[in-house]
């Protein structure tokens, strides 16, 4: 027997499932015609809600794959994917253990952890200009 | 408290980017249950954070609410323990033992302000007796750690209220920190209640994480549980309850409701009467909870539970709301988030009341 297939165990899906996904849906259209609008982002905690078993997946498939997908190595790896409705970017985020911290659904034109920081990039500055000025190795 | 480093220059010194703590501060806010919004809050906090000391005092318990932390995930146990705070003193992770351990917590005392983590109970019997460490009670051992700290964390239901040791008829005396505080036994402190046997893992680093991030006592409700985590029933949260709303029972446990997934409540499920955060946070990375396994919820992170009838019989539901709570059972919604009410509501009467709805019994 593999894995959970072998039992003979059906779940019903609850009266009204997907009304969760479906508020989703509803809060990403918000915040859409809201990024458009005043170029506020949104972000949606995916751990903070009562799912129903299914609704991660329902959900995923309707908002589909789009064409842009960064994977980001910092304390474990991030992945950020856009979805098939550009701005809405799926973003999960795992430790070192290939964990899942925390996943987010996010509306904006180009996540934050995907940008270079402000101090970061200031190191480097640093870094590269003591490297051409001869005082490192 | 001065020669501590801050959080961002430990996490600095160990290499770590800028982005890299981004994504370990929206964790931080996840794990929190704060919106995403107040991540860059957090990293702000956190980069002025001291790392605070931490004394973790293991009384009368069985170790399952260690065992359950150093399974958290969210942040990792490691990065918790090693970045966010200075565990001076734990006497099953700590490396050194003997007359060195208890020097360290001796030593960890002398500086105020720190935080003290207890998980057990604390026996009061025969001068406390029953439970002792290096030759010293436990409640000596309390009296002495929270002279000189800021708050204390209640771990588990044990520590919070008496839990198991103090289920009866309770042959150690064995009492809460909040209730020790209450008789003046101890000195009196803040105090944080994490209850659940054990709590759920990410929850413990959670409700440190906020304490330690923002430097004050979160929200807390009658019970002094934070509300983040506690403020909603497992029965409001959890993803069985439109069966429940229309009246879909499983009746045994391997019936056809029970196999299609419907309300476990008759089989005597305790969320309605439960405040935790399994039915979001679930256990084991998320994967589920005991309700999503087919068993009802046993109320472990409520007061007495142990003591409040058995897990397999239907809720019992006081005199006064008894049918209100019989007509839930076969209404719809209105009704069932009435019922819900009343539970929160007369959460002391249902205690004491104890007279079963007019469910069958089911474990005849």
């Amino acid at each position: 027997m593999s894995g959970l297939e072998g039992i003979p165990i059906h779940i019903q899906t609850a009266p009204h499932a997907g009304a969760n996904a479906q508020a989703i849906l509803a809060e990403l259209e918000t915040a859409l015609q809201a990024l458009l609008d005043t170029g506020k982002e949104h972000s949606i905690d995916l751990r903070s809600l009562p799912l129903l078993p299914g609704e991660l997946d329902y959900l995923q498939h309707t908002l589909g794959t789009g064409e842009v997908r960064v994977e980001i190595d910092a304390l474990g790896k991030s992945d950020v994917r856009e979805t098939a409705y550009r701005g809405v970017w799926w973003v999960a985020h795992y430790n070192t253990l290939d964990e899942v911290m925390a996943e987010f659904i996010e509306v904006s034109f180009c996540p934050d952890i995907v940008r270079a920081q402000r101090d970061d990039v200031r190191e480097s500055l640093d870094a590269l200009s003591a490297r051409l000025a001869g005082n490192e190795e | 408290m001065s020669r501590r480093p801050t959080v961002a220059e430990q996490l600095a010194r160990q290499g770590v980017s800028r982005r890299a703590f981004l994504k370990f501060c929206a964790a931080a806010a996840s794990l929190m249950a704060l919106p995403p919004s107040m991540a860059p809050a957090i990293a702000e906090a956190l980069g002025k954070l001291r790392r605070p000391s931490v004394i973790w005092l293991s009384f009368q318990e069985c170790t399952g609410c260690t065992e359950s932390l150093t399974r958290s995930h969210t942040p990792t146990v490691e990065s918790l323990i090693f970045d966010m705070i200075s565990l001076d003193y734990h006497h099953t992770l700590q490396a050194a033992a003997g007359t060195a351990a208890e020097q360290a917590r001796e030593d960890a005392m002398k500086e105020a302000g720190y935080l003290v983590l207890v998980d057990g109970s604390i026996p009061t019997r025969d001068g406390g007796i029953y439970s002792t460490i290096a030759g010293v009670t436990n409640l000596q051992m309390l009296k002495d750690a929270l002279a000189n700290a800021a708050a204390v964390v209640s771990i588990g239901t044990c520590a919070a209220y008496g839990g198991i040791p103090k289920a009866d008829p309770n042959p150690t005396g064995a009492k809460s920190v909040q209730a020790l505080m209450d008789e003046g036994l101890v000195p009196r402190k803040p105090v944080i209640n994490v209850p659940g046997c054990p709590p759920i893992p990410t929850v413990i680093t959670g409700v440190l994480a906020h304490y330690l991030t923002f430097g004050e006592i979160p929200e807390l409700d009658s019970l002094g549980r934070p509300t983040m985590f506690y403020g909603d029933s497992i029965h409001d949260r959890c993803y069985r309850r439109p069966f429940y709303d229309q009246g879909m029972f499983a009746k045994t446990f391997d019936d056809e409701g029970a196999r299609k997934g419907w309300c476990l409540f008759e089989l005597g499920c305790k969320g309605p009467t439960t405040h935790n955060a399994c039915a979001t946070t679930k256990w084991n990375n998320g994967t589920s909870f005991p309700i999503e396994s087919g068993h009802g919820c046993i109320g472990c992170s409520e007061p007495d539970f142990w003591d409040a009838g058995s897990f397999y019989t239907a809720l019992s539901a006081p005199a006064d709301p008894l049918t209100l709570a019989t007509s839930a059972t076969v209404a719809g919604a209105a009704i069932g988030v009435g019922m819900s009410f009343v539970n929160r509501a007369k959460k002391g009467a249902a205690k004491s009341g104890h007279e079963t709805a007019t469910l069958k019994d089911l474990e005849k």
